[in-house]
């Protein structure tokens, strides 16, 4: 049971990460540096339970805001790159992030233990999570409970008049201008919310783990958080966490291979792209699992029109 | 003090120039193709323990190394562009930069699976003795990389402005569509595009893997990083660009070490990095279009 709780608490937690390049990228950006959000908000929360005993829910939220703050300091420079510039740009924020929490070196001892970040030994003891005693169920509905949270914002966000605005601006920056949307208000909007959101994951994990150090948070965590929403699908924010828990589940369901797991999972990647580029969840399938939920008489009809696939439909 | 620096300068160059090396074979697949390959550091790392074999096997000399390390690399290369970049339709940019995550992950663990993921020693045939230059110290191993970086960059500009696969790879660069119109096969000028890349993959990753003295998982991580910095320091799709942002990240860091040590290091080329897109977002020598 405990294995299930483990592999469940990462799904959380990294679909959190998956969610946040996802809000990016649904801005018409891609980012290959929200593993920094998500370190500054590993660092920040852990030390602010484990060296000033501040609470957990304090100490994510602060974590989550500084992250944010980071983000929309980021998106302003992020406005004169774009494509595989910006990715690239990105990383290089995700990198200076990462190296700087190699150099940083603020730690107390406590009891017997040297507690705070420590350069290349990494930041250990943020002990928080068990000298409260909870327990591995209770820690997970923690994150289970955080995650609804943010789903709830995206859902809520994807059916307002914001979220039309960030998909236009995804869709054609010049056509959304001249429509009036603020171009730039929506791209550094959805850095700043992205970067809480990765910081809330980074939060969330230092605690699960009770240890972070500068590796965990190097390209390969880039790559994943990329991973998850490109496969997931960009067309809802169903994609992301879909992606999260495929891969994530993979890994470890995988496990009974052995020798073959990494092989079956990168082959999996590979045929999904081939047959689905979009990813799993892209736009043409939200539109028609929309249109079931439309009253029949509201129904776009006819191959072509507005929101009807132009192959045949399959009815449910 | 003066001195320091101009050593440090020499140093960086010769270095530099495998960044550049580096920086180059990104730039070719991503000017021809408008693609970006995450598998070429595997692509390099797993070279670099191919090339071990015959060294394992009987003392081979050094240029036999590199040919088994390219002759690898070559047919790797072929894998990727098969399984990743083939069968995947037009307008998804996105889609094969994914899939060659998938094959960033198989070869790695392929070569996680044939050795230990500690790493193997790698002898530099090169000598450990520092050569006299002048007044100057110099690693044997780094003046080789230089040799390698300008014999390389000869070969490849010969083979892009000399020869009809040259042309037809601008070609194909400048606008695919009226490249296919005018007779290329744009589909053989992709893979030619892979032979090309990966077998410089195969030089880079023996000089790597001297250069570090072990062939390592972390190579494809570490030629990732130094990569994607080279490739838009000197500007997207940019050859010159990619050899003169080589040179100068090779410079920067070794200036930066003796200045700041050695930690601080990386944290110059990526504030650099980034400074540069944001400031001069074409790079040193890119193009103005966007």
């Amino acid at each position: 049971m405990d294995y299930y709780i483990a592999i469940a608490s990462i799904i959380g937690i990294h679909t959190l990460l998956g969610l946040s390049v996802y809000l990016v990228a649904i801005s018409g950006q891609m980012s290959f540096g929200q593993q920094g959000f998500f370190a500054i908000g590993a660092y920040l929360a852990g030390m602010s339970t484990a060296l000033w005993g501040i609470g957990l829910l304090p100490a994510l939220a602060l974590g989550a805001v500084v992250a944010g703050l980071m983000g929309f300091v980021v998106g302003f420079p992020a406005l004169r790159v774009r494509g595989l510039y910006l990715a690239i740009a990105t990383y290089g924020f995700g990198e200076i992030v990462r190296l700087a929490f190699l150099n940083v070196r603020y730690t107390r001892t406590i009891g017997d233990r040297v507690v705070g970040p420590n350069g290349a030994e990494g930041f250990r003891h943020v002990r928080y999570v068990f000298d409260r005693g909870f327990t591995g169920a209770q820690y997970l509905a923690i994150i289970l409970a955080a995650l609804v949270v943010v789903i709830v914002l995206y859902y809520l966000l994807e059916r307002s008049k914001l979220g039309a605005k960030v998909r236009a601006v995804e869709e054609d920056e010049t056509a959304a201008a001249t429509v009036g949307i603020n171009v730039t208000q929506v791209k550094v909007l959805a850095f700043a919310a992205a970067g809480a959101v990765a910081g809330l994951g980074g939060g969330l994990f230092v605690h699960y783990s009770t240890y972070i150090d500068h590796d965990m948070v190097a390209l390969p965590l880039a790559i994943a958080a990329v991973t998850y929403p490109l496969l997931g699908g960009l067309g809802s924010f169903v994609g992301p966490i879909l992606g999260a828990v495929v891969l994530v589940g993979l890994t470890e369901g995988l496990r009974a291979l052995h020798e073959l797991r990494e092989f079956v999972y990168g082959a999996l990647i590979i045929l999904t792209m081939i047959f689905r580029p979009r990813g799993i969840v892209d736009e043409a399938l939200v539109l028609r699992v929309k249109t079931w939920f439309q009253p029949r008489a509201a129904r776009p009809s006819g191959p072509g029109a507005v929101g009807v696939p132009a192959e045949p439909m399959v009815r449910p | 003090m003066f001195f320091d620096a101009a050593e440090q300068f020499i140093n960086g160059v010769m270095y530099g120039s495998l960044y550049a090396l580096i920086g180059g074979g990104f730039t070719i697949l991503f000017g021809v193709m408008r693609r970006f390959n995450m598998a070429y550091g595997a692509t390099i790392m797993a070279a670099a323990y191919v090339s071990l074999v015959p060294l394992y096997l009987f003392r081979a000399p050094f240029w036999l190394m590199v040919l088994t390390g390219l002759a690898a690399a070559i047919l790797i290369g072929l894998l990727v562009e098969f399984c990743c970049f083939r069968f995947i339709k037009k307008g998804h940019e996105l889609a094969p930069l994914v899939a060659t995550i998938g094959m960033l992950i198989a070869i790695t663990e392929a070569i996680v699976h044939a050795t230990d993921a500690a790493g193997l020693k790698y002898p530099s045939p090169f000598g450990d003795e520092s050569l006299e230059l002048g007044r100057f110290l110099v690693r044997p191993d780094y003046l080789a990389v230089l040799v390698a970086g300008v014999l390389c960059f000869t070969l490849i500009f010969l083979l892009l402005y000399k020869t009809r696969l040259g042309r037809a790879m601008r070609a194909v660069a400048e606008r695919p569509e009226a490249a296919q119109i005018l007779g290329v096969s744009v589909q053989r000028v992709n893979v030619l595009t892979f032979v090309l890349t990966s077998a410089l993959a195969g030089v880079i990753g023996f000089f790597a893997a001297v250069s570090v003295g072990s062939a390592r998982p972390d190579i494809a991580a570490f030629v990732t990083g130094k990569g994607l910095v080279v490739m838009v320091l000197g500007g997207l799709g940019s050859l010159p660009g990619a050899i003169v942002g080589g040179l100068v990240l090779g410079v920067l860091e070794f200036q930066a070490t003796w200045f700041l040590g050695a930690s601080y290091r990386d944290i110059l080329a990526f504030l650099i990095l980034f400074v540069i897109l944001v400031f001069r977002p074409r790079g040193l020598l890119g193009a103005r279009t966007t």
